[in-house]
C-alpha cells in the first residue's frame, strides 16, 4: 500500500509546482474588488490600462461576486496573513479593517506622488480619513436618488420629480402611481435610507457623528421622519412583505410594478440593459433642508504587503484621471475626481438617464453615517428592527425607536471605543 | 396506513424535488433581457437554447470544469480509500477502543467547518500551497468528513465477524483482509460514499473562495456565484450554466447507481 501513498504525495508536489508563475525582475501586486460583470470590467480595463503603462509590474485582479464573500475572504486572509496588496471597500466597512491596523495609510504616499486631493469631493476624501489621516482613496461618490418609470409616470398622469419637490409631493405621487399591482415608492427599511430623511427633517440619526454613543431618533424631527416612511409602508404605497419575498424591489422596478425607486448610482448599469424599460432619475424630496446620503468605495492598501509603494502607485493611477474615466465610461460609478463626473465620460447624454447632473447635483448636501467598526453590525440590527416597523402590525414606532436604542447600545459602545 | 397513503406520499416528496429542477430546466430556455415571470412559467413562449452557450461568454465555464473535474478525480478516490481504511479499522478495532474513534469521529463531525478555515489558511499559506488547487483536495487525505468513515464503519461492522476471523486464521494480514474481504463485501457503501463525496466536492464553494485569487484555477461554484451577481433580466443564463453544473453529478451518479442497486442486492 506505500505505493499508493507515494502517488498521492507525488500529485501534491506536482500540483504545488505548478504554481508561482511570477518572472524575474518584474514587481506584482494583487488588488481584490467585488462587483457585478459590469463593475469588473471597469477594474479590468484599468488593471490593463496601468500594466500597459508599467510593463514592469504585473497586477493580479481577484474579482469576488458578491460583496459577503468578499469581506470573507479578506477577513480570512487577513487573519492567515496573507492578504492582496490592494483592496476595494466601502465607507461604512472600512473602519474595522483600520481598527485591526490592517490599512497603510494613503495619505502617507500622497506627497511623493503628487496626488493633488484639492481634485477630487472632499465629502469621500473626509469620510475616508480616520484618526486624522486619509486611509484609503476613494474611487467613487454617489448620492440616493430616485429612479422612476417615466411609462407609469405618464400613464398616471404625474409630473416628474423635479428639484426642490418635497415629502407631500412625494407621497401625492406615490399615491396617484400605486394602481393595480403597481405600487407608487420602493424603499427599503434601512438606516441609510431613512437617515437622509430625519437629516432633511433637521434631525439627527446618532448623537455623535465621531464617537456615537446611540441613535437619536426619538427627536420630534427624526420620529416625524420615521413616521413618513413608515407611513408609506402602512398605507401600502410601498411594496408588501409578500410581494418582496416573490420579488425585489429592483426586480420589481425593472418589470413596472414600482413606479419609483430610491437607490445609488449602482443600478444604473443593469437598468440599461432592460429591454422596454424607459426611467430617469430624480433628486429626494426635501423636508425643510437638503439632504442627501453619502455612498463612496475606496482603494485601501494592505498593512502586510511587501509592496506598499507600488500598490499606492496603482492606487494613484485608478483614482487618478485614466482610471476614473474608465470607471465613468463603465456607467456604474460616479467618479470622485471632479473633473472626469463633470466631463462626457460621465455625463454622457446618449445613454440613460437623461438627468445624470442630478447625482452631481446631491453632492453639496451630502452627508455620512458614522464610522466605527461596528457600524456593520448596527446596520444590521437596524434593518431588522426597521423591517418590523414597516410591516409588522402593532409595532408602533415608538416600540421601533426604544428597540434601536436598547439592542444597538453595546456596539455603539463597543465601537466608539476604538475610535482615538 | 391506507394502502395507497404510501405512493401517494412519494409522489407528492418526489414532486417536491423535481419542481425546482423542472423551473431551472424551463428558466434555462427563457429570452434574456425580459422581466422576470410573474410566479410559475411551465415553458417559455419563445425557447431559446443559445443561453447555453452565452454561459461561457459570461464566465470561462470551460476552465471552470476542468478544475472542478481536476479536483474530484483526485478527490474522490483519495476520500473512498481513506474513509474504507479508516472504517475498516473502527469495524475490526476492539469494543473499547471502537467506541473511543466513533464518538472521536462523531466529534470532528460537529466541529463547524467555519471553525477550521482560518487554521487551515495559515497551514496551507506556511507550505506556500494557497492559490492552487491543493487546499482543495486535501480534506480527502482525512476522508473528507468523518461522516463517510462512520458509513463504512458500520457497513463492515455488519458484515459476520466468523468471516473476518477466518481469513485470519487463513493468514491475511489486516490490509488483506480488508482488500480481499471488507472492500469487496461492502462494495456499495463505496458506490455511495464515492457519489457523495463527488457532490461535496463538485459544490464546494467556501473553500475556492478562500484559496484561489487566480481566475485560471477557478471551480464551477465560484463561476455560478457570478453568474447569481446578474440582474434578474439576465437570470437565464444563469440558471443555463446551473443545469450545466448539474450535468457532472447527474452523470456520476447515473454511472453509479446501476452498479450500486445490483450490488447492494447481493450483500
Amino acid at each position: 500500500m506505500p505505493r499508493h501513498i507515494g502517488t498521492v504525495v507525488a500529485v501534491f508536489v506536482l500540483l504545488a509546482a505548478c504554481t508561482g508563475d511570477e518572472e524575474p525582475g518584474q514587481s506584482s501586486i494583487t488588488v481584490q474588488v467585488s462587483g457585478e460583470r459590469e463593475e469588473t470590467a471597469v477594474y479590468r480595463a484599468i488593471v490593463q490600462a496601468y500594466e500597459n503603462d508599467h510593463p514592469d509590474t504585473q497586477v493580479r485582479l481577484i474579482e469576488v461576486a458578491e460583496k459577503d464573500d468578499h469581506l470573507t475572504k479578506l477577513a480570512t486572509s487577513f487573519a492567515g496573513g496573507d492578504p492582496p496588496d490592494v483592496f476595494l471597500v466601502n465607507f461604512r466597512e472600512y473602519s474595522q479593517f483600520v481598527a485591526r491596523g490592517a490599512i497603510e495609510p494613503y495619505g502617507g504616499f500622497v506627497d511623493d506622488l503628487d496626488v493633488e486631493l484639492g481634485d477630487y469631493y472632499p465629502a469621500p476624501l473626509e469620510a475616508f480619513t480616520y484618526n486624522d489621516e486619509l486611509q484609503c482613496m476613494p474611487q467613487n461618490i454617489s448620492s440616493l436618488v430616485v429612479y422612476y418609470n417615466t411609462d407609469l409616470f405618464e400613464q398616471a398622469g404625474v409630473e416628474p420629480p423635479r428639484a426642490g419637490w418635497t415629502w407631500d409631493d412625494f407621497r401625492a405621487a406615490g399615491e396617484d402611481l400605486t394602481q393595480g399591482d403597481v405600487r407608487g415608492i420602493g424603499v427599503e427599511p434601512s438606516v441609510i435610507r431613512l437617515a437622509p430623511f430625519v437629516w432633511s427633517n433637521g434631525g439627527e440619526i446618532v448623537d455623535d457623528l465621531e464617537a456615537p454613543s446611540t441613535f437619536t431618533l426619538g427627536t420630534p424631527e427624526a420620529r416625524e421622519a420615521l413616521d413618513f416612511l413608515v407611513s408609506l409602508a402602512h398605507d401600502e404605497l410601498i411594496p408588501t412583505e409578500q410581494e418582496l419575498a416573490a420579488q425585489d424591489l429592483v426586480t420589481r422596478f425593472i418589470t413596472s410594478k414600482v413606479a419609483m425607486l430610491l437607490s445609488s448610482r449602482r443600478e444604473t448599469p443593469e437598468f440599461r440593459e432592460v429591454r422596454g424599460l424607459n426611467w430617469d432619475v430624480g433628486p429626494l424630496p426635501i423636508a425643510d433642508e437638503r439632504a442627501g446620503i453619502l455612498h463612496s468605495d475606496a482603494y485601501c492598501i494592505s498593512s502586510l504587503s511587501g509592496a506598499t509603494e507600488t500598490a499606492a502607485d496603482f492606487v494613484s493611477y485608478a483614482t487618478g484621471r485614466q482610471g476614473q474615466s474608465l470607471a465613468a465610461l463603465g456607467g456604474r460609478t460616479v467618479p470622485s475626481l471632479m473633473s472626469v463626473s463633470d466631463s462626457g465620460a460621465f455625463l454622457d447624454p446618449t445613454q440613460p438617464p437623461s438627468r445624470s447632473e442630478v447625482f452631481l447635483d446631491g453632492i453639496a448636501d451630502l452627508r455620512r453615517t458614522p464610522v466605527i467598526p461596528t457600524w456593520p453590525e448596527i446596520e444590521d440590527l437596524a434593518e431588522e428592527i426597521l423591517t418590523r416597523a414597516f410591516y409588522e402590525p402593532g409595532y408602533t414606532i415608538d416600540d421601533a425607536i426604544e428597540a434601536l436604542r436598547a439592542e444597538t447600545e453595546a456596539l455603539f459602545a463597543e465601537g466608539s471605543s476604538q475610535v482615538q | 396506513m391506507k394502502r395507497w397513503a404510501r405512493p401517494v406520499g412519494i409522489v407528492i416528496a418526489c414532486g417536491l424535488f423535481v419542481l425546482p429542477l423542472l423551473f431551472m430546466l424551463t428558466g434555462a430556455v427563457r429570452l434574456p433581457g425580459l422581466p422576470p415571470p410573474d410566479g410559475f412559467e411551465w415553458l417559455p413562449d419563445q425557447v431559446r437554447w443559445a443561453n447555453y452557450s452565452s454561459v461561457f461568454g459570461f464566465v470561462s465555464l470551460w476552465s471552470y470544469i476542468g478544475n472542478s473535474l481536476f479536483v474530484v478525480a483526485i478527490a474522490v478516490p483519495i476520500t473512498v480509500l481513506i474513509a474504507s481504511w479508516a472504517g475498516f479499522a473502527i469495524a475490526t478495532a476492539r469494543p473499547r477502543v471502537q467506541k473511543v474513534l466513533i464518538v472521536l469521529s462523531l466529534v470532528a463531525l460537529m466541529i463547524p467547518l467555519s471553525a477550521l478555515w482560518i487554521p487551515r489558511f495559515v497551514l496551507f499559506k506556511w507550505l506556500g500551497l494557497t492559490d492552487t488547487l491543493v487546499p482543495l483536495i486535501a480534506p480527502a487525505l482525512m476522508a473528507t468528513t468523518p461522516f463517510y468513515v462512520l458509513i463504512f464503519a458500520l457497513v463492515y461492522a455488519r458484515i459476520p465477524a466468523s468471516l473476518y476471523e477466518a481469513a485470519r486464521l487463513e493468514g491475511l494480514s489486516p490490509m488483506a483482509i480488508w482488500r480481499r474481504v471488507a472492500f469487496p463485501l461492502g462494495r456499495a457503501a463505496a458506490f455511495a460514499v464515492a457519489v457523495l463525496a463527488f457532490t461535496w466536492h463538485w459544490a464546494n464553494f467556501i473553500d475556492p473562495l478562500i484559496y484561489l485569487s487566480t481566475e485560471d484555477r477557478f471551480t464551477v461554484p465560484l463561476a455560478l456565484r457570478a453568474l447569481q451577481t446578474l440582474e434578474p433580466t439576465n437570470h437565464p443564463i444563469l440558471l443555463a450554466g446551473a443545469v450545466i453544473a448539474t450535468v457532472p453529478p447527474v452523470i456520476a451518479f447515473l454511472i453509479v447507481q446501476r452498479t450500486f442497486f445490483s450490488k447492494a442486492l447481493e450483500v
